[in-house]
C-alpha cells in the first residue's frame, strides 16, 4: 500500500511516499531561509510559503517516486525545482497549468493520502489539510489524519527504500519526544496505543536550549551552537544550575525555572565564559531528561526506549541515553536518519500505515479540521 | 585540474594556490571540518564559479575565511560586546553571520546584506589567507543539499566532468576525520529590540504580590472573574509584559484554567497555539508569544487579524513588543494590561490595568 503523506505543522513543507515502513520518495521545502531573519517561525509567512510550495513539493515527491521505483514517469522541467528558489518561482505560472494534468497519472499508484492534523501552528496545519482533502476527494483516495507526536514516535522505525534498518518492532516501548515544541514520555503499548505519562508543563527542552543561546547572544536556532560550544568545554558542568522538577514525584518537566535562574545568573555577572555557560546549561537540561527517564524506566518497568524529536540530533545526548539503558540492560532507538529528527512527512506516512492496517480512516473528509493542541490518543 | 598531496609548512603549495586565486580559479582544500572550495572572495568570477559548482540556490549566502579577528572586522560589522564573545570561540568550527561591509563579492551576501565569516582552526588556511591578504570563500566542496566530503576520492566520484572542469587545483590530504561541518551562529538576530511601547490608558489599577506560581495562577483567576462580569459579549485581550522567567506563562495557565483549558504549554516555538472552548461566551482561546519578534512589520504576519474577527480570548506574552497592535486591540474589544516584575527569587509584583 502506497501512502502519500503531507506535513505542514510548522516551517517545513514536507511530502513523502511510503510503503509500510519504507520511504519510496520524499521532498520538502524548508523555510529556514525565509524565517532566519526573524529569528523563528513567522505564522503568516509560514502559511504563505506552504501554500506556494505544496504543489511543487508533492510533484517533486511523485517525480522521485517514479525515478526511484522506475514506473517510467518523469518531468524534466521540475528537476531542481526545490533547490533553485528564484527559477522555480518564475516557472510556477507555467507549471501550474501542467501540474494538474500530470498529477493524475502518478496518483493512480497511490492508495491513500495522509496528513498531519496537529499539534502545530493552526494556520500552517490547515494548508496541508486542505490539500490532502482536495487530493482525497478529487482522486477518490482514503484519507488518514495523523497526530504529529505519533509521527515522531514512529520516526524511529522509518526505513529507507531498501528497508534499512531492518529492526523489528517489539512492544512495549517507553517513547520520548524531545523537540523545540514538545517534551513527553509515552508508553507505546501496541501500534497506535499510547499512554502519555509525563510532559512539559511549560517550555520544551529544545526551546530552553534556544532561549539559553539567545541569552548568550548566539542567535537562533540555539541547539546546534550550544552542542558545539559544550563539547569544546568538555561537556562539563561548571555552574550547577538547578535541575527542575527532580524532586517532584511525577514524570513531568518544567524548564521554565531553569531558564529563569539562567537569566538572573547572567544578569548578575560582568563577564561570561560562553563555553562553560553553554555546557553547564546543556548539562542541566540533559541531566533532567536522563534523571526523569530513569524514573520512567523504574516506574514502568520498560527498559526499551525510543527517542525522537529535533533534540536527538545532539550526539552527546544520544550517548547519555545509551549509557543509561546499558545500566538497565535495555536498548534505545533513535531516528535512523538525520532528517527524521526534525519535522518530516515520512514519519507521518509510516504512522499512517498502521492506521490503514487497523482500518482507521477519516470518515467524513469534508469535515476534517486542524487541531493545534491535539494530544496523543489511542485507537 | 591538478592534484597535489598536502604537506604541512609547504611554502610552495601556498604560492601555487595564491597564483590560482589571483586568476579567479577554484581550489579544493582540506580544512578543520570538511573539504572546502576556495576562491578569491572579492572576485565575482571566482564566486560565480563556486555558485555554479555547488548549484547553490539564489539568495543563499556563502561564507568566507578570514585569518584573524582583526581581518574579520574589516569585512563585517562587529560590536564591542560581540567581539569579546567571538574571542571566546574563534578560531573554531563556527560560521558567524554579521552585517556585511560589502567589501567582498556581493554574490556572497544574503538577501538582507549579511555575510558569514569563518576563522578556521587550520594552519594551512590561516597562512594562506593572511599571505593572500583577502578573504577566501569557505563553502564546502559538495553540491548544495548533498552530504559534505571527507575524502577527495568521494568528492571526485560525485562530480560530473563539467563540474570537474571548474576546479583548478585539488589539495589532497587523504581522509579527514569525520568532524561535522561548521555550526552557524547568526549574530544579526540576537539583539533583543524593544518596540515602542503602546500607551496604556489607566482605568482601574490593581497591585498584587505573588510568592509562588500557585499564587500567580490564583491572581489570574481572580482577575478573569472580575473582568468577565464587566464585559458584555466582547472579545477579551490579555497583554502581558515582563522579563524572561517572571511567570507570564504561569499567569496564562491560571487564566486558561478558568476557561476549562488544562493543557497550556509555551507557544514560543510556533508563536501561537489556539484552543477550542466549550465554555461560552467565547469561541476560542488563543495564546501568542511575541518573544521572537524583532521588527514591527513582523506583527502583521502573525495571523492575528483572523482571530480578531471572532469573539475570542487572546493572551499575548511579551506585550512590550506589540507597538501599534495595542491600538488595534483596543478598537476591537476589552484590553487587560498585566505588568509583571521580578522583585526577588520568590517574589513577583503583578500590576493589572483595565
Amino acid at each position: 500500500m502506497k501512502i502519500l503523506s503531507i506535513d505542514t505543522s510548522a516551517d517545513e513543507t514536507s511530502v513523502a511516499i511510503t510503503e509500510g515502513r519504507r520511504v519510496l520518495a520524499k521532498a520538502s521545502n524548508s523555510q529556514i531561509l525565509e524565517h532566519n531573519k526573524w529569528g523563528g517561525i513567522v505564522p503568516t509567512i509560514a502559511k504563505r510559503a506552504h501554500e506556494e510550495w505544496i504543489d511543487l513539493v508533492i510533484q517533486d515527491a511523485l517525480n522521485k517516486l517514479f525515478k526511484n521505483v522506475g514506473v517510467g514517469f518523469s518531468d524534466p522541467d521540475m528537476t531542481g525545482a526545490k533547490t533553485r528558489l528564484a527559477e522555480a518561482l518564475a516557472k510556477r505560472a507555467r507549471l501550474d497549468s501542467t501540474i494538474e494534468s500530470k498529477r493524475a497519472a502518478p496518483l493512480q499508484f497511490i492508495d491513500c493520502i495522509a496528513v498531519t492534523q496537529g499539534p502545530g501552528l493552526a494556520i500552517a496545519l490547515e494548508v496541508g489539510i486542505k490539500k490532502a482533502k482536495e487530493l482525497a476527494e478529487k482522486y477518490h483516495k482514503k484519507l488518514i489524519a495523523v497526530n504529529h507526536l505519533a509521527g515522531h514516535i514512529y520516526s524511529c522505525f522509518v526505513q529507507n527504500r531498501e528497508g534499512k534498518p531492518a529492526k523489528d518492532i517489539k512492544f512495549p516501548y517507553l517513547a520520548m519526544i524531545i523537540s523545540g515544541g514538545h517534551t513527553e514520555f509515552v508508553v507505546f503499548k501496541k501500534h497506535l496505543e499510547f499512554e502519555t505519562i509525563g510532559e512539559t508543563l511549560d517550555d520544551a527542552a529544545g526551546e530552553a536550549l534556544d532561549k539559553a543561546a539567545k541569552l548568550l547572544g548566539l542567535g537562533y536556532p540555539g541547539g546546534p551552537v550550544i552542542e558545539r560550544l559544550a563539547s569544546m568545554a568538555g561537556n562539563k558542568d561548571f555552574h550547577e544550575f538547578p535541575r527542575p522538577m527532580l524532586k517532584s514525584n511525577d514524570l513531568n518537566f518544567s524548564f521554565s525555572g531553569l531558564k529563569t535562574s539562567f537569566y538572573y545568573f547572567l544578569k548578575k555577572r560582568e563577564t561570561s565564559e560562553v563555553k562553560q555557560l553553554a555546557s553547564s546549561f546543556q548539562e542541566a537540561v540533559f541531566d533532567t531528561l536522563i534523571y526523569k527517564t530513569e524514573k520512567a524506566i523504574r516506574q514502568t518497568g520498560i527498559n526499551r526506549l525510543i527517542v525522537g524529536g529535533g533534540v536527538t540530533a545532539n550526539l552527546y545526548l544520544r550517548k547519555k541515553f545509551r549509557d543509561l539503558v546499558k545500566s538497565y540492560k535495555g536498548s534505545v532507538i533513535f531516528p535512523p536518519y538525520k532528517y527524521l529528527t526534525g519535522d518530516n512527512a515520512a514519519m507521518i506516512g509510516v504512522a499512517a500505515y498502521y492506521h490503514a492496517k487497523k482500518g482507521i480512516f477519516v470518515k467524513d473528509i469534508s469535515s476534517l479540521d486542524r487541531v493545534p493542541r491535539l494530544s496523543l490518543q489511542s485507537y | 585540474m591538478k592534484i597535489i598531496a598536502y604537506k604541512a609548512n609547504n611554502k610552495r603549495l601556498i604560492q601555487d594556490t595564491i597564483t590560482i586565486l589571483k586568476k579567479g580559479g577554484l581550489i579544493v582544500s582540506p580544512s578543520d571540518t570538511v573539504y572546502g572550495l576556495l576562491g578569491d572572495a572579492t572576485s565575482d568570477l571566482a564566486v560565480g564559479k563556486s555558485i555554479e559548482f555547488k548549484s547553490r540556490p539564489a539568495g543563499k549566502a556563502i561564507s568566507v575565511f578570514v585569518s584573524s579577528l582583526k581581518m574579520l572586522q574589516e569585512y563585517v560589522e562587529v560590536s564591542e560586546k560581540q567581539k569579546s564573545l567571538l574571542n571566546q570561540f574563534l578560531p573554531g568550527p563556527f560560521t558567524i553571520i554579521l552585517p556585511a561591509k560589502h567589501k567582498t563579492s556581493l554574490l556572497l551576501e544574503s538577501e538582507d546584506g549579511t555575510l558569514g565569516v569563518r576563522i578556521p582552526n587550520y594552519d594551512f588556511i590561516i597562512k594562506l589567507v593572511s599571505e593572500y591578504g583577502k578573504p577566501i570563500t569557505a563553502t564546502s566542496a559538495n553540491l548544495s543539499g548533498d552530504n559534505p566530503h571527507y575524502s577527495v576520492e568521494s568528492l571526485m566520484n560525485s562530480l560530473s566532468e563539467k563540474k570537474k572542469e571548474l576546479i583548478d587545483l585539488i589539495i589532497d590530504s587523504g581522509k579527514l576525520p569525520r568532524y561535522k561541518p561548521s555550526t552557524v551562529i547568526d549574530l544579526t538576530t540576537s539583539e533583543l529590540k524593544i518596540i515602542r511601547q503602546g500607551d496604556i490608558s489607566v482605568g482601574k489599577q490593581n497591585h498584587f504580590f505573588s510568592y509562588s506560581s500557585e499564587e500567580t495562577k490564583a491572581i489570574a483567576k481572580n482577575i478573569y472573574q472580575q473582568i468577565i462580569k464587566k464585559i458584555n459579549n466582547q472579545p477579551l485581550f490579555i497583554v502581558l509584559e515582563g522579563e524572561l522567567g517572571v511567570g507570564k506563562t504561569i499567569f496564562v495557565k491560571g487564566l486558561a484554567e478558568e476557561l476549562k483549558i488544562e493543557n497550556i504549554i509555551s507557544p514560543t516555538f510556533v508563536v501561537s497555539y489556539e484552543y477550542p472552548l466549550v465554555k461560552k461566551p467565547f469561541d476560542k482561546f488563543v495564546h501568542y508569544d511575541l518573544y521572537n519578534i524583532k521588527e514591527l512589520p513582523e506583527l502583521e504576519h502573525l495571523g492575528i487579524e483572523e482571530y480578531l474577527k471572532g469573539n475570542n480570548v487572546i493572551a499575548f506574552e511579551w506585550g512590550e513588543k506589540m507597538g501599534n497592535l495595542l491600538e488595534r486591540l483596543k478598537s476591537k474589544g476589552k484590553v487587560v494590561y498585566i505588568k509583571m516584575k521580578y522583585l526577588n527569587e520568590i517574589k513577583r509584583e503583578i500590576i493589572v490595568n483595565y
